[in-house]
């Protein structure tokens, strides 16, 4: 595999994650434009104990992701109380929060930026992938998934019904910050240097736009968006210098013409019961 | 002195939040628009005031079409499509930008004399004098005409309620493109006015620029437009502070700090009305 390719690929990979993070939070109609901030506060930990204190890497990630998801958390509290653009541009103000943090924060280079943290390979990065995959699979199937389902489609009348719906829109937020950590873990270990303009305003706001272009109503709308808007400006590379002004203008006119996004929950179903259909008749 | 052009981006976002209750995120790069317009017309050798004024129509325009494509198309959507449409159409800026006039810091040519003059213990230049005069001038003819045209009724009603408004006659989507062209002639003249200091741009200044005006937007109080006046002058204020008693480089954590602060435990901002709801 080309270095081209597999640079790619593992964008591709830490994309996906960080879609599903934001998925994660939205699936209780809470919408984070600071995602960015939660991978940077899971890759710069990761790396710190890496690099600082020999820790192996995997332990690392975990410790990062967990550092990540208690900040989560701690932001998920007052969170509650915002709604709407607010709650975008609470968000947004986090991410730069964390962003400018870091890039006054000695230990870890401050300005500078940090190097080096090795040893995230391609295999490792979709380990974690497939891993989150079959996490959402599972809880779109689990009594957990139809719970917050309802507390997205109605939070009042999910909590006459006996939900918790406070504690399940924290918890989402302590779970899409652990995955975001997750992704900036692997990030930092597949990159070797991390500086803090890695996780700007832009990388939370591409994120969001996985999640929504490929529909917000289905995770696998996250993971499809994250594959197709990483591959399109490689794909778009014939265009020359323009590649990032047309990819610009194909994501304002997919909001036109599909605003729901690619993948909505009837396409799901038809394409699963055409790939079922598919199955049965090589089995007859 | 850069305080004042704050208000002006903060007025643009408010203008557009008050009368859609939406978010216009490519603000900031409507801004970074009109600074290269500003600086194409000054090398082109037209004086300060001609490129202002033409800045002003350009970035409006630029401010419409963000109307036209990112807004109408999708105004029965979920508020979340708008929203991040207008972050691809800044992405789209960005790009277009970089594509006209590079990458690389472009430096403003001098076409006006500066001279400074001394004011009891403060060194003024006029540069700051124009900045502080044309923004001030802007901010009252903006205040003045929300509050007393035939427009500014329009707009006022139909951020009240946009069925009601096309009900009594109001042409609410020519309302929408005034609006917006407005929030984009904010913008334009403060881009061309923050250039005019920096002395140079790049295709990104608008990214940083714009989330200050959001801020100084918030901590004046959402919908209210002299709150985002006084809301950008303080953050002014505040960005000198700082650069005199702590380091530059805590600059930004502590306006971010605020914002993020202030929306979580007064999302009203210092005048704004409480009204928590989106």
């Amino acid at each position: 595999m080309s270095v081209y390719l597999e640079g790619v690929l593992a964008l591709m990979g830490i994309n996906i994650l960080m879609a599903l993070s934001v998925y994660a939070i939205l699936t209780t109609d809470q919408l984070s434009l600071g995602n960015a901030g939660f991978m940077a506060i899971g890759a710069y930990t990761s790396a710190y104990l890496t690099v600082k204190s020999g820790m192996p890497l995997l332990p690392a990630i975990l410790v990062g992701a967990l550092a990540s998801s208690i900040i989560g958390l701690l932001i998920g509290i007052p969170a509650l109380r915002l709604k709407g653009i607010y709650l975008v541009m609470a968000t947004l103000g986090f991410g730069e929060v964390v962003r400018t943090f870091f890039m006054n924060f000695e230990p870890t280079g401050g300005a500078y930026g940090f190097r080096g943290p090795s040893g995230a390979t391609l295999p490792l990065i979709y380990g974690w992938v497939l891993l989150s995959i079959f996490f959402f699979w599972l809880l779109t199937r689990s009594r957990l998934g139809r719970s917050l389902d309802a507390v997205r489609d109605d939070p009042e009348v999910a909590s006459t019904v006996g939900l918790h719906v406070t504690l399940l829109k924290i918890g989402v937020f302590g779970f899409g910050a652990f995955i975001a950590g997750v992704a900036g873990a692997l990030y930092a270990h597949y990159m070797f240097y991390i500086e803090s303009n890695n996780f700007n305003f832009l990388v939370s706001a591409m994120a969001v736009l996985f999640v929504i272009l490929g529909g917000m109503q289905t995770f696998w709308g996250a993971v499809v968006g994250a594959i197709i808007f990483s591959i399109l400006p490689e794909a778009l590379r014939f265009m020359k210098d323009w590649r990032l002004s047309l990819y610009g203008a194909v994501l304002v006119s997919m909001m036109i013409f599909r605003p729901s996004g690619i993948l909505t929950r009837e396409t799901v179903r038809d394409l699963g019961e055409w790939f079922g259909g598919m199955f049965r008749m090589t089995r007859s | 002195m850069l305080g004042s052009t704050y208000s002006l981006i903060a007025m643009g976002y408010t203008l557009v939040l008050g009368v859609l209750q939406m978010l216009n995120i490519a603000h900031g790069d409507v801004f970074m628009f009109g600074a290269f317009l500003g600086l194409t017309l000054a090398f082109l050798g037209m004086p300060l005031y001609w490129s202002l004024i033409l800045a002003m129509l350009g970035a409006g325009i630029v401010s419409i079409l963000i109307e036209r494509f990112c807004f109408r198309p999708l105004r029965k959507a979920h508020f979340l499509g708008p929203l991040l449409s207008t972050i691809a159409f800044g992405i789209l800026l960005q790009n277009v930008a970089t594509q006209i006039w590079g990458s690389e810091p472009s430096r403003y040519p001098q076409t006006t004399e500066i001279s400074q003059f001394q004011l009891g213990p403060i060194l003024i230049s006029s540069i700051h004098i124009i900045i502080l005069a044309t923004s001030l001038l802007l901010m009252i003819v903006i205040d003045q005409f929300v509050k007393r045209t035939r427009m500014g009724r329009a707009m006022r009603a139909t951020s009240e309620n946009q069925t009601n408004a096309s009900l009594l006659g109001v042409d609410i989507f020519r309302v929408f493109t005034f609006t917006f062209f407005a929030s984009g002639a904010l913008a334009g003249v403060a881009g061309v006015l923050t250039a005019l200091v920096y002395l140079q741009i790049t295709p990104f200044i608008g990214i940083r620029q714009g989330l200050i005006g959001m801020v100084a937007m918030v901590i004046g109080g959402l919908g209210n437009l002299r709150g985002a006046m006084i809301g950008g002058i303080m953050l002014g204020v505040l960005e000198v502070m700082n650069d005199a008693y702590l380091t530059a480089g805590y600059r930004d954590m502590i306006i971010f700090g605020l914002f993020f602060l202030f929306l979580m435990f007064k999302p009203e901002g210092l005048f704004g009305a409480t009204n928590r709801e989106s």
